[in-house]
């Protein structure tokens, strides 16, 4: 269990520092401002827009794969364990 | 030198050496349902499992060494020592955000504004967000009563009846421990005093709600409702949650695991003079 913990906790906080670096180079349009959450700006150069892309898939990466660490795998653990009981 | 009964009585009395790995009966740590048997030891035989184990395994074993060995116990709960387990344990975890906050200032570095003009009132004045609990005390003029006898006039100002509340919140809290000195080590040992937490935990969040209330999208007079019903609410919730967790669960079992000293030696009842 400590495992799975810690492996949805390592893709949670790498992806999630990814998400939030990329966020702060291209969404944040100043400090006083929207941090973060801004909508993308337009004529981005082919360097930007991937980054655009690679910060989407940060984002659902972290989700995801917490969600699947914390969850989805201790469930599939659990209803092998009870399956097996009977 | 007292204590050495616990030793003699060891030597006198013959115990069973008990297979499940918890050694001699004498040991003040006796197995309970927590302690893995034999089987659930040989399984954890790869990997993370078999080093998590083997370290937590030899402090345990050390534990019951020093604990069998002592003719006093040095320690009064089963722990594991500052060094290397609890140093290397917090190192870890303190380099993680070190490391977060050296990553974040070295790729996102703040913006720094320009200086503040002294000579400029700003319009919106308000305090730092974690004193806003304080701020919005100073906001509870409808609680001040206005007393019929003084001909509808108030007890006091506004200003001073907030800052009384100040008192009054700071001084119970300074109360607190003196009033509940925190033996239970969960929620469910003691549930009123958890739910009382809840209580003060959610007043913090909608007191500091009402400071900013021109900010909140709710009428104010509801808003400084719910400052007060909703505290109320959450600690019966809880309240009541805690003691339906009572109900067949084992909220005994931390203070057994605490209860750690082995039982005091028979003394015989001193005769009456």
């Amino acid at each position: 269990m400590a495992d799975e913990f810690m492996k949805g906790f390592g893709i949670f906080s790498i992806a999630g520092l990814a998400w939030m670096i990329l966020s702060g180079w291209f969404t944040t349009p100043g400090f006083e401002t929207t941090q973060l959450i801004a909508p993308v700006p337009e004529n981005l150069d082919f360097y930007g827009q991937f980054s655009i892309v690679l910060r989407e898939i940060m984002f659902w990466f972290a989700v995801v794969g917490a969600l699947t660490f914390w969850v989805l795998i201790p469930a599939i653990n659990e209803i092998k364990a009870k399956s097996n009981e009977k | 030198m007292k204590r050495k009964t616990y030793k003699k009585q060891k030597d006198n009395v013959e115990f069973p050496i008990l297979t499940d790995g918890s050694g001699l009966m004498q040991n003040p740590v006796p197995p309970d349902d927590q302690t893995p048997s034999w089987s659930e030891r040989k399984s954890r035989s790869t990997g993370l499992a078999q080093l998590t184990y083997e370290y937590f395994e030899r402090a345990r074993l050390e534990d019951q060494d020093i604990r069998s060995r002592a003719d006093y116990l040095e320690r009064e709960v089963l722990g594991f020592p500052m060094w290397p387990h609890e140093v290397v344990r917090g190192f870890a975890i303190t380099s993680f955000f070190i490391g977060i906050i050296l990553l974040l200032s070295a790729v996102a570095p703040p913006h720094i504004a320009a200086p503040a003009n002294p000579s400029q009132t700003p319009a919106v004045i308000l305090p730092d967000w974690y004193l806003y609990w304080s701020f919005g005390l100073l906001k509870l003029e409808p609680l001040n009563p206005a007393l019929s006898i003084l001909g509808g006039d108030k007890i006091m100002l506004d200003r001073t009846f907030g800052v009384l509340a100040n008192l009054v919140v700071v001084g119970f809290l300074a109360a607190l421990p003196f009033v509940n000195k925190g033996k239970a080590r969960r929620p469910v040992e003691e549930p009123f005093w958890a739910a009382f937490g809840v209580a003060g935990v959610v007043f913090a969040f909608t007191v500091s709600v009402l400071s900013v209330k021109n900010l909140v999208p709710l009428n104010s007079h509801l808003l400084f409702d719910l400052t007060f019903i909703l505290p109320v609410l959450f600690g019966i919730v809880f309240y009541s949650l805690l003691k339906t967790m009572r109900e067949g669960y084992m909220y005994e079992l931390n203070r057994r695991y605490y209860r750690l000293r082995p039982p005091k030696p028979y003394r015989p009842p001193k005769p009456p003079k």
